[in-house]
């Protein structure tokens, strides 16, 4: 069920990837498709097999079977300072100074001083931490050092970006402004960005595609909008002032009532179910003769939503199968 | 390697900038000297609290009387009790009250046993206590006395005959194979070389575990191995503290080898030296430092180190001693997620370093008993027992095959360590059992 748009290369592909601690499956056979210069949300509850997912593709761990491909090629220690990553709960070290601390992890991911530099004192400018290069990092605020955290995850250009929880931690004015880097991350230099987080509202503002993985297996993925049109499934709120009853008579055999919501003043809301052979402007002239339409719109559907049903879904037919 | 280098960098910069270190290292031998300087300074405070002696010769045996003056006498021999800054003698037949004695200024009262000159015996009361330098000082001008009395009462020698042909004998031990002289001493130095190496090794051995302790905690870890190895990281983090403990050693090497030259500087210009010479007895013709070393029993020792073997071969099992250790260390810093938690693994860590201890305490007095030998074959207790043996000599095949099992020891540790720690530096949320640490060693990948 690969539904990931094809007309985009892939930047990382996995196939039937598993893990094994002890008697432990934390990663099940799961297939995964990044495609190029996205942002790629990664979804799951608490233990799902996220963190294994991630640390392999960061070149911590490797998979026990399956593959991983990276820009078309099996993933290996190459890679290295093609990758960023940025992981939850992170800190920094205690005893050294914010810009020393930071250009000590460029020059593990290989950049040479001179390079270093340059490209940390953009950034520090950027995120506005310009003057704490020489300060200790005891002295930085927690959002602080998450811009700190972030700017070392970037400083090497990766092509491709693991981030884990990037906005925890961050007020919201900052996290607009992450949300925007992100963004433009992914608009100006084409980096691919993996993107871990329980944050539904980040999933609906900045991923293209996302995947949910539970138990270590993936149960939904796709890109964001047609798993909204998916669970969607032809809903429709409908709000009217008129009598219910003669509303549902209105309704015929076409359209199913899902629920209904009395507003007072005589006012509705309904949610309809509507087949599709139904097009909603006859539907709409149908029930125009009957009660007074105040306003009709496809229902909202939330990530949470989306997640909410398939992690049921998936529990649902666990039992069954078993 | 680049990397590894780099790791190793940060390692060791951001420890010996600290001021802690920079202090610890350049004072460590100075606030040791410092101590001894101090306490030898408040030795010499005390003696210069003058003593005044009142010296009672009821029988009038090495004293006669001044004509005129009762009560006060001269010495016989003026020579034996020769003027000094800190001690100052009258001489007197007749005996003070113990009310007269507290009134009187005389610190100490000596009053002559009848029977001296058998007996050899004196009494000095006092009514606060003398420094020994006083008490000394008293004991050389009577002996002297007292023998020239006897010489001249009961031979036909002259003094100076006598005293030439005085004999005082030193004796020297050897070891009948490799010649080596006075052992005893020189386990001295072999111990304070282990107390050194065990010193260093739990200091920066501890370093490594919180070191590694800190990276996990604040999941630093995760993205240094994302592109150094785990295995190259804990030995690049050993390597980084093991070098911070070296340039200490060899600090405080340097500063101690000056500040004893200085030292010795000190003691030939200033006259000290005549001093010590003359109240150790020591007869020696020029009178400079080295020569004073030599002829003192307790301190030619310090002449008879091979302190370039000492040194050469305690940098090595220091260097492989803490690679054991440390990496024990890491293993354990890996497994836990606070120090407290690692309290319980560490004790079987630190026993065998533990042991090394006591039987450094009991092989001190035996150097080459079977205790010592096994000891310093078995790698958990060789860095530190082999010291003790270096020092009072040991052939020299003996070194080279412990050093062998030392680094075989060491390869296999770092090796098994590593993947202990591998697995650990990615575990959150449990305390393992030493019995799951060692289900780590079995894990591939």
């Amino acid at each position: 069920m690969n539904t990931v748009n094809d007309s985009k290369p892939s930047a990382l592909e996995l196939v039937e990837v598993r893990k094994q601690y002890g008697d432990h499956t934390a990663l099940d056979g799961v297939s995964l498709n990044v495609p190029e210069a996205s942002i790629f949300g990664l979804l799951g509850p608490n233990g799902a097999g996220k963190t294994t997912l991630i640390r392999m593709v960061a070149g911590i761990t490797g998979p026990d079977s399956g593959s991983i491909s990276f820009f078309g090629k099996y993933l290996t220690s190459e890679h290295i300072n093609e990758v960023g990553y940025l992981p939850e709960e992170r800190g920094l070290y205690k005893n050294m100074r914010v810009g020393e601390q930071a250009m000590y992890f460029a020059r593990l991911r290989g950049m040479s001083k001179a390079v270093a530099r340059k490209e940390l004192l953009d950034w520090f400018e950027r995120l506005e931490v310009d003057g704490w290069w020489n300060r200790e990092v005891s002295d930085l605020s927690k959002g602080m050092a998450q811009k700190i955290q972030f700017i070392v995850a970037v400083i090497h250009k990766p092509k491709f970006l693991i981030l884990d929880e990037p906005l925890s931690g961050f007020d919201p004015i900052n996290a607009a402004r992450i949300r925007k880097e992100i963004i433009r991350l992914r608009d100006e230099h084409g980096t691919t960005i993996l993107l871990s987080t329980h944050d539904m509202s980040s999933v609906d503002e900045l991923c293209d595609h996302v995947a949910l993985i539970n138990h270590g297996r993936k149960i939904l993925d796709g890109p964001v909008n047609s798993l909204r049109e998916k669970a969607r499934a032809g809903k429709i709120d409908l709000i009217f002032r008129g009598n219910l009853i003669s509303f549902t008579a209105a309704l015929g055999s076409g359209a199913v009532l899902h629920s209904a919501n009395s507003m007072g003043d005589n006012v509705h809301e309904v949610v309809l179910g509507l087949p599709a052979s139904i097009p909603i402007e006859k539907f709409l002239k149908w029930v125009t003769t009957e009660v007074d339409v105040l306003s009709c719109s496809p229902q909202s559907v939330s990530m949470d939503d989306v997640f909410l049903r398939a992690v049921q879904d998936s529990a649902a037919n666990k039992i069954e199968q078993s | 390697m680049n990397r590894w280098l780099i790791v190793v960098g940060r390692e060791f910069k951001t420890r010996v900038r600290k001021r802690a270190f920079i202090i610890a290292t350049l004072l460590g031998p100075i606030l040791m000297v410092g101590a001894i300087v101090v306490i030898a300074f408040l030795a010499e405070q005390a003696t210069h609290s003058d003593a005044k002696v009142l010296f009672v010769d009821h029988n009038n045996l090495i004293t006669y009387s001044l004509s005129g003056s009762e009560g006060v006498r001269i010495p016989s021999c003026t020579e034996c009790f020769s003027e000094r800054s800190f001690l100052e003698y009258r001489f007197t037949n007749q005996a003070l009250t113990t009310e007269e004695f507290i009134d009187s200024d005389f610190t100490a009262m000596l009053e002559l046993d009848d029977g001296i000159m058998q007996s050899a015996k004196a009494v000095l009361q006092y009514e606060v206590a003398p420094s020994i330098r006083v008490t000394s000082a008293i004991k050389r001008d009577l002996g002297e006395a007292v023998e020239r009395l006897r010489v001249k009462n009961e031979s036909s020698l002259d003094y100076e005959t006598y005293k030439r042909l005085k004999v005082r004998i030193g004796l020297v031990t050897q070891d009948i194979v490799t010649q080596d002289k006075n052992v005893q001493h020189k386990t001295g130095v072999g111990f304070a070389f282990a107390m050194f190496m065990f010193m260093f090794i739990m200091i920066y051995g501890m370093h490594v575990m919180r070191g590694v302790i800190e990276e996990k905690s604040n999941r630093i870890v995760e993205v240094v191995i994302s592109v150094i190895k785990p295995e190259h990281l804990m030995s690049a983090k050993m390597a980084g503290i093991g070098l911070v403990g070296l340039t200490q050693i060899l600090v405080w090497s340097l500063l101690s080898w000056i500040l004893f030259i200085a030292f010795g500087f000190y003691a030939e210009s200033s006259g000290l030296l005549v001093n010590l010479m003359s109240e150790h007895g020591t007869q020696v013709a020029t009178t400079d430092f080295s020569s004073f070393l030599e002829a003192s029993d307790d301190l030619n020792v310090l002449m008879q180190i091979d302190w370039l073997m000492m040194v050469g071969w305690g940098a090595f099992f220091y260097v492989a001693g803490f690679a054991l250790y440390s990496s024990l260390f890491a293993a354990i810093g890996a497994a836990v997620e606070s120090e407290a938690d690692a309290q319980y693994l560490l004790l079987p860590a630190m026993l065998p370093l533990m042991f090394s201890y006591m039987v450094n305490m009991m092989i001190l007095e035996s150097p080459e008993s079977m205790l010592a030998t096994v000891c310093s074959f078995i790698p958990f207790t060789s860095p530190i027992t082999m010291m003790i043996r270096l020092s009072v000599g040991v052939p020299w095949w003996h070194v080279v095959i412990s050093a062998l099992i030392l680094i075989v020891t060491v390869y296999i540790m770092i090796k098994m360590a590593g993947k202990v720690y591998k697995t650990g530096i990615l575990m959150y949320g449990k305390k393992p059992t030493l019995r799951e640490m060692f289900r780590w060693l079995m894990y591939k990948n």
